[in-house]
């Protein structure tokens, strides 16, 4: 689908790549099901069918769009970010402030509170319409701080009643002379909060690039990531180019010249949206090759860069001393490891690289859990498909789990596949601990990136692997709040079998696409 | 055709003849040679019916439902003389949001660029009622529509509610939304139905499109399912939509309308209801001294 930039708002995810949240079955069909359905049947010896979602009659927990799109606001340098909602809502600003101190202090920036701030809706906004609140509170915002651009996070109330944020925002632009960005970020328009990254990409689009480039730099590479330490900037440097990373925090000046560079890479697949609208718009190509994690995907990534910037000349150099300087630290690595078995729940993107960061350190895996999952990224280009990637050079995952960060799952999961540890993000390591294994908590989605990341990745299993002690004792002294009958389970998906026939077949309660 | 879709927005209080206008309109633009869309924003999803011979069509909520990626081009039909037929939907009476769903309607329609994708000379909104919340505004805010007609006759309630979206349309005026095209009158059978909307577009700085007699012959075309356009189109009603038609088509300076506060709608309507209780008092058969104007019939 085209990215259109005449409307405010962004079709969500599950729209514009038919996005699932529910899904269980070996990963290779999963790869073809999905190009079945929304791609070119590419990599496939045989036909996949229509991609399908379990249902589920009940969720544990969750966030929505409208969090990271308020998280990706606040990182914006000098920003302040107007979250236009009753109160409650603003309960995610103790963890975004939190996100974002720690991005703050991981790029040795000033550690600052986000100016952060509510319009707290109440009933007689939600009768009489709430613009009047947001106006007042869009000049208290100017006054008290002399932001470098206002961004408005709208909220499913403000959705629902209609209030016509887009023609305040307008008006308050050309009269304060700074940019005031409306965010369509309603919790109910998506069924994953990564739709809030498309929405925040969207805006940067629209509103905070320079629309009339006068110059290319030709040496710049945008590179989106979610935030955490700059690896990116040394990595790039080693073909001489520089790095314009955004997203994951970035001053105004970074966001107006991403359509001068002459590439785009996205770290993450949650991030190809700004990644897909920068081409469409200003020419510039996005990387479309499997993010680099481990060796394989990594030289191809460094390859695909070479040969978008024309440095094809060096980049082979660069990729035999880069292999060459990891080696000794590699081998120790695989010979710790190998034959330990490792269970990965992450971010889509992620879990597929780590599936390759694993295996390249000859750990075993057979589980995985991923929040989601895109058939399709914009780009509409099956070479940027990790997981057909990850599963073509390492081999099939048998147990592929797709759960919107539903601990019950990843419990029963975890229960069927008995690793020796978990890599996890979102606090599934803490789950894991309780069942006494010992489990390795991903802080930033950087830390596996790359020949550096490889390393890094092996060294934090193998202090995670000696915490097995630690771990046992953990889940000598917890329970989980599940009944036996739960604990007993080994299908995630068991909750939505709607019923077993005598012969132990069971009917998936699910819709197809 | 290269230039931009002219879009207007059809307003008016419900039973008033807002659908039968529009879908007047739209035949009678269809027949000179336009491609036009009509865009029911009502949950009953009829707007469209008498462009399709009394056929209801899926609306886009109903798609939005049923499918998790939706095309927008399962939801347009195709209507009397070429006319592209889309109904927004929504709930049932007394459940959910229908502004919402109307929100959510228009948005799927924008975002897919069905609009400009059709190469469409107009495409016309038929917009419920009053303006009760955000989700029935969003025809006139900035960037949907270019002009705004609202349907009325010379019964005060129907003026109440015209009264009504010309504060609305005032309010988003500052912030780039659509402004007033102008009243089209219906159901107006006498020179007094007249002289009350004519002193109300007065005070409101603001101008009659058509006075459009009420009529049989719109009646018998509705019950076969199709407009006037299509059933009567030699009849005199048919040459007054064609005439509003072309001059909705020809208009193209509105303006901000200068809305009764209620006080003033209140005194301005009890003048007239003393008036027309004073003028039944001196004739003592109206329907003679009015004979003629309703001659359609």
């Amino acid at each position: 689908m085209t990215i259109n930039l005449k409307t405010s708002e962004v079709p969500n995810r599950e729209q514009r790549l038919g996005t699932i949240i529910r899904w269980e079955g070996v990963a290779s069909d999963l790869v073809l099901d999905s190009h079945a359905t929304y791609g070119p049947k590419k990599n496939c010896g045989q036909q996949g069918r229509k991609l399908c979602e379990l249902d589920s009659p009940f969720t544990q927990g969750n966030m929505c769009a409208e969090c990271v799109t308020i998280g990706q606001g606040i990182m914006i340098k000098g920003s302040v970010v107007i979250q236009h909602s009753p109160i409650g809502c603003a309960a995610i600003q103790a963890m975004i402030s939190r996100l974002n101190r720690d991005m703050t202090n991981q790029r040795g920036w000033k550690l600052e509170n986000p100016r952060l701030i509510c319009s707290n809706l109440t009933e007689d906004d939600m009768v009489f319409g709430g613009l009047a609140k947001l106006e007042q509170t869009i000049r208290d915002a100017w006054k008290r701080y002399h932001p470098a651009v206002i961004l408005i996070a709208t909220s499913c109330a403000t959705g629902i009643i209609g209030d016509d944020v887009d023609s305040l925002s307008s008006k308050l632009e050309a009269e304060i002379g700074v940019k005031v960005v409306p965010m369509h970020c309603e919790g109910f328009r998506a069924k994953h909060w990564s739709s809030g990254f498309d929405i925040s990409g969207h805006a940067i689009l629209r509103q905070l690039v320079n629309k009339n480039p006068t110059k290319k730099q030709d040496d710049l590479v945008n590179v989106l990531h979610l935030g955490g330490p700059d690896i990116y900037t040394p990595m790039l440097a080693k073909l001489g180019l520089r790095c314009n990373l955004v997203m994951g925090g970035s001053t105004m000046s970074q966001l107006e010249q991403l359509p001068e560079a002459a590439a785009t890479a996205a770290m993450c697949t949650v991030l190809s949206y700004l990644a897909a609208g920068l081409e469409q718009e200003y020419g510039v190509p996005e990387v479309k090759v499997p993010t680099p994690y481990g060796l394989k995907a990594t030289d191809e990534w460094l390859r695909e860069v070479a040969r978008i910037t024309h440095r094809e000349d060096r980049v082979e150099e660069v990729i035999a001393s880069e292999h060459a300087r990891i080696k000794p630290q590699l081998d120790r690595l695989r010979k710790d490891l190998k034959g330990k078995k490792g269970y990965i729940a992450a971010g889509a993107t992620f879990a597929h690289g780590l599936i390759a960061d694993l295996r390249e350190l000859e750990v075993e895996v057979d589980g995985v859990l991923s929040f989601h999952h895109d058939p399709v990224y914009d780009s509409n280009d099956v070479e940027q498909d990790m997981l057909a990637e990850a599963i073509q050079t390492f081999g099939d995952v048998p147990h592929y789990t797709v759960s919107i960060s539903q601990h019950f799952q990843a419990y029963t999961s975890l229960h069927r596949s008995k690793p020796d540890f978990i890599i996890a993000r979102h606090n599934m390591a803490a789950l894991a601990a309780s069942l006494g294994i010992p489990g390795a908590q991903i802080r930033f989605f950087n830390d596996g990136v790359g020949y550096d990341g490889l390393l890094r990745i092996g060294e934090l299993i193998r202090r995670t692997l000696l915490t097995k002690k630690f771990s046992q004792s953990l889940a000598a002294h917890s329970s989980l709040p599940y009944k036996q009958w739960w604990l007993d389970q080994t299908d995630p998906f068991a909750l939505s079998r709607k019923e077993v026939t005598p012969e132990g077949n069971s009917h998936a309660n699910f819709s197809c696409q | 055709m290269s230039t931009k879709a002219k879009k207007i927005a059809i307003y008016g209080k419900g039973g008033i003849g807002k659908s039968t206008t529009t879908s007047n309109i739209s035949a009678a633009l269809a027949e000179s040679g336009y491609k036009v869309m009509q865009f029911g924003c009502d949950p009953k999803s009829d707007s469209t019916n008498t462009l399709r011979d009394g056929e209801y069509i899926p609306s886009v909520l109903d798609l939005m439902r049923e499918n998790r990626k939706v095309d927008a081009h399962q939801a347009i039909f195709r209507g009397f003389g070429g006319t592209y037929c889309v109904e927004a939907g929504g709930p049932q009476p007394g459940v959910g949001c229908a502004g919402r769903g109307i929100i959510a309607a228009v948005q799927l329609l924008e975002q897919q660029d069905i609009f400009e994708e059709l190469e469409l000379d107009y495409v016309i909104f038929d917009v419920l009622g009053d303006v009760v919340c955000g989700g029935f505004a969003v025809p006139i805010r900035e960037g949907i529509a270019d002009h705004v007609f609202t349907v009325s006759s010379a019964d005060f309630m129907a003026i109440y509610a015209a009264n009504n979206l010309f504060r609305g349309i005032q309010s988003y005026s500052n912030t780039g939304g659509a402004l007033l095209g102008g009243v089209i009158a219906n159901s107006i059978n006498t020179p007094f139905h007249r002289d009350i909307l004519d002193d109300f577009v007065e005070r409101t700085h603001t101008k009659i499109m058509e006075y459009i007699p009420r009529s049989l012959t719109v009646t018998q075309s509705e019950l076969q399912g199709k407009t006037t356009i299509e059933a009567a189109p030699d009849s005199e009603q048919a040459d007054i939509y064609r005439r509003l038609a072309d001059r909705i088509a020809k208009h193209t300076k509105s303006t901000v309308p200068s809305p009764l506060s209620s006080s003033e709608l209140r005194t301005w309507s009890a003048s007239w209801a003393t008036q027309l209780i004073e003028n039944e008092r001196a004739q003592q058969a109206p329907e003679s001294v009015y004979a003629g104007v309703n001659d359609d019939n």
